[in-house]
């Protein structure tokens, strides 16, 4: 009688199968980002969450350019889906500057927000996309589960990109399902003569699973100086903010 | 249309205005028992049977419902049409062996009119001019007469010439010449026919005869890519239709991958009992004879049908046909990945209107608003784009420029402040202007604004926070606006 090997701990294999490393990591290319991440890098195909605090989770401009620096390096060149109920907005000219060839973009109009992550869910399954991005005000528990799920089918890196209507209050932070969660706020650039450089954000990584949390300051790719990678980390928040009290005390003192 | 549980029945007629005088246009087999006929006048009418119902007549209503009684026999037939103003043409050639022989078809037609409380005659003929005839020459309801291949002619013979659909005139004409039926119409010299009363009674008999072609116009054009499903009793549970439309599909797939073609449309009609056509349509956007892909589509929106009492026959069309060669298997499955993308976006599509899922390509203009075309999401290679740095655009395009309180130091140059949404911004570098012209061309001629107030400079801008904007000045002249028409990531 041919009897299969039982195994000892189904929790581990559950555990096992929701690795977040399995389909490979996206390096930062910077030791201290990396660091901070489960496998040195942001796990590939499993599902992200990103939000921005203030004015931005209501236009959703920083983190979309943060998302679209990374959305064009990974997804081995394939469709990169754009879902959300506001997503008519997103310019696709404007998404050169980071990288991402806007041919590859393909937009998705949804009534809600629960049309948003039904459809996302819907690609993410289907396996036939590179990168999925959906915008939604809100990510339930079981949505973020379902999400979760559906990138591990075949290996799509799913990114929630929280986002509300104008007027409206951002919803309660929920529990978190997704591997990682970001905050992106935009962060001053480096200004020569007046005119404003390459874009910068403000990054911090609030929770990673198997990871540690941590904040940097990460510029955009402004030319061919910068080497291929679209990120490159400027420095620490907590220099940052070492740097901000030191000017603090020399204005005062 | 007089329904079984009116009992019990009484005399009744419609009556219409005619020349001023009121005359009865139809009359129930009560009434005729009554010695009733249409045409009659209601006074005289009422004089004879003074228990008549009378009713208006509404010839709009009736061309209605025979428009839509002829939808519901598109059960039997693609070929169904109206024939005004009481008679219904059904072309059955190459269908009556689905029903099992003609007799068969007819017996069927005739059992579900009845059932419907439909008075009616029919007839099956080889020419369409014989059906007519037949089916109103005879006097007992729901009867059956088949004109056998060819006999148009002897069975014919022996009706009167009206039957040959010729206005009174004409057959007032002929009696006048003694010619009352159709067999001594059709012994006349045909030239002295024609000399005398026109065209049209040659023609008529030469149709009913076989031996010139009649015109009917059907009320939609035959679809080649068509197939359908009669059921013996109407279904009606969701079930049941999921099944129809698998069936439906797999006939009608099977016959375009023969042909090797695909269709970019596939719509299922629901011919109900109560002769409503409730239908469902899906589109692909790559062409497709995949009939467990094209199931799966129609059977999600199966929930926008309303069964009521009943479906008795089904119908599934495929349009927008083009050419499909076999799938190319090749190694680096390209084509499958294709196909699987365009799987995902139908899925989408059909599930959110195709409307709502695009692809952007660039455009040949300058006004950022149109620089941007929205193009199908499946297309055969993606649209090429190309980095301008001198040109940078915003990740978010508003709508509409929204306007916003901006102070400026000088007119010329960018606000080092401005409100936007209730919250001010600090303005701590900025980069300008980049002037952008509207389109004169495409101005209409009655618009009076001036060239210089259709200018915009733009400036893009990065508050103390980090946040950027791109903001722009409208018009050249007076007081200066100022307007809020994207955000950089």
């Amino acid at each position: 009688m041919n009897v299969s090997p039982i195994t000892p701990n189904p929790r581990a294999r559950f555990a096992a199968m929701l690795a977040p490393t399995s389909h490979g990591v996206w390096p930062f290319g910077a030791a201290a980002v990396d660091a901070c991440l489960p496998g040195g890098g942001l796990p590939l195909g499993v599902l992200h969450e990103v939000s921005a605090p203030g004015l931005d989770g209501e236009t959703g401009a920083a983190g979309a350019g943060f998302l679209a620096c990374i959305a064009g390096a990974i997804g081995r060149g394939r469709e990169i889906f754009w879902i959300g109920p506001a997503v008519a907005d997103l310019h696709p000219p404007g998404l050169l500057s980071y990288g991402l060839d806007p041919g590859r973009l393909v937009q998705v109009e949804t009534p809600d927000d629960d049309a948003s992550l039904a459809a996302m869910e819907a690609v993410l399954r289907s396996g036939s996309a590179g990168v999925v991005v959906g915008e939604a005000g809100r990510l339930g528990r079981v949505a973020a589960r379902r999400l979760q799920l559906a990138c591990l089918k075949h290996g799509t890196t799913g990114f929630v990109l929280r986002r509300w209507p104008y007027g409206r209050k951002p919803a309660a932070e929920e529990a978190i399902a997704a591997v990682t969660r970001w905050e992106i706020a935009p962060a001053p650039s480096a200004v020569i003569e007046r005119t404003p450089g390459a874009a910068r954000w403000r990054v911090r990584l609030t929770h990673a699973r198997g990871g540690q949390a941590g904040g940097w300051i990460m510029q955009a790719r402004e030319g061919d100086d910068d080497g291929p990678h679209p990120l490159r980390v400027v420095a620490g928040l907590a220099a940052v903010a070492a740097a901000a009290d030191a000017e603090r005390e020399r204005s005062a003192g | 249309m007089p329904s079984e549980n009116e009992a019990p029945a009484k005399p009744a007629a419609t009556v219409e205005t005619l020349h001023a005088v009121r005359r009865l246009a139809a009359v129930n087999p009560e009434a005729a028992a009554a010695g009733l006929a249409p045409g009659q006048a209601l006074a005289e009418a009422r004089a004879i049977c003074p228990e008549l119902d009378v009713l208006e007549a509404d010839p709009a209503a009736d061309r209605a419902a025979l428009a839509r009684l002829a939808g519901w026999a598109e059960r039997y037939t693609p070929l169904a049409a109206p024939d005004a103003p009481d008679g219904l043409v059904l072309d059955i050639a190459g269908c009556e062996h689905l029903f099992g022989g003609e007799r068969a078809l007819a017996e069927d037609l005739s059992a579900r009119l009845l059932r419907a409380g439909l008075e009616h005659r029919l007839a099956v003929a080889g020419t369409h001019g014989a059906a007519w005839a037949l089916a109103r020459a005879a006097t007992a309801r729901g009867i059956c007469i088949h004109a056998a291949p060819g006999a148009e002619r002897a069975e014919l013979a022996t009706l009167p010439v009206a039957l040959l659909r010729l206005d009174a005139r004409v057959v007032a004409g002929l009696r006048r010449l003694g010619l009352r039926s159709i067999g001594e119409l059709a012994r006349q010299p045909r030239g002295e026919l024609t000399a005398r009363f026109g065209p049209t009674p040659v023609q008529r008999l030469d149709q009913a005869h076989g031996a010139a072609d009649a015109a009917i116009a059907w009320p939609r054009p035959p679809e080649p890519w068509e197939t359908r499903l009669a059921f013996a009793e109407p279904i009606g549970t969701a079930d049941d239709l999921a099944r129809t439309l698998a069936t439906l599909a797999a006939a009608l797939c099977a016959r375009l991958e023969a042909a090797e073609r695909g269709a970019h449309r596939f719509i299922a009609t629901f011919l109900r009992v109560d002769g409503a056509r409730p239908a469902i349509a899906i589109g692909t956007s790559l062409p497709g004879h995949d009939a467990a892909h094209a199931t799966k589509l129609l059977a999600a929106k199966l929930g926008e049908i309303d069964p009521g009492f009943g479906i008795d026959a089904a119908i599934l069309t495929a349009q927008d046909i083009a050419p499909l060669r076999p799938p190319q298997r090749r190694l680096d499955d390209g084509r499958e990945a294709a196909t699987g993308l365009a799987a995902t976006i139908d899925g989408l599509a059909n599930r959110i209107g195709p409307s709502h899922i695009w692809r952007s390509e660039p455009y040949e203009s300058h006004v950022p608003e149109r620089a941007v075309r929205r193009i199908p999401p499946m297309t055969a290679t993606r649209p090429a784009w190309e980095y301008d740095p001198s040109a940078e655009r915003p990740i978010r395009l508003l709508r509409r420029p929204e306007p916003v309180e901006a102070t400026a130091l000088v007119p010329d140059e960018p606000p080092i402040l401005f409100r936007w949404r209730g919250a001010l911004h600090r303005i701590r570098a900025a980069t300008g202007p980049e002037r952008i012209a509207a389109e004169w061309w495409r101005r209409t001629p009655d618009d009076s604004r001036k060239e210089t107030d259709l200018v915009r400079d733009y400036y893009r801008v990065e508050d103390t926070e980090g946040a950027r904007f791109w903001l722009f000045r409208a018009g050249l002249e007076g007081t200066p606006r100022w307007f809020l028409h994207g955000l950089f990531g």
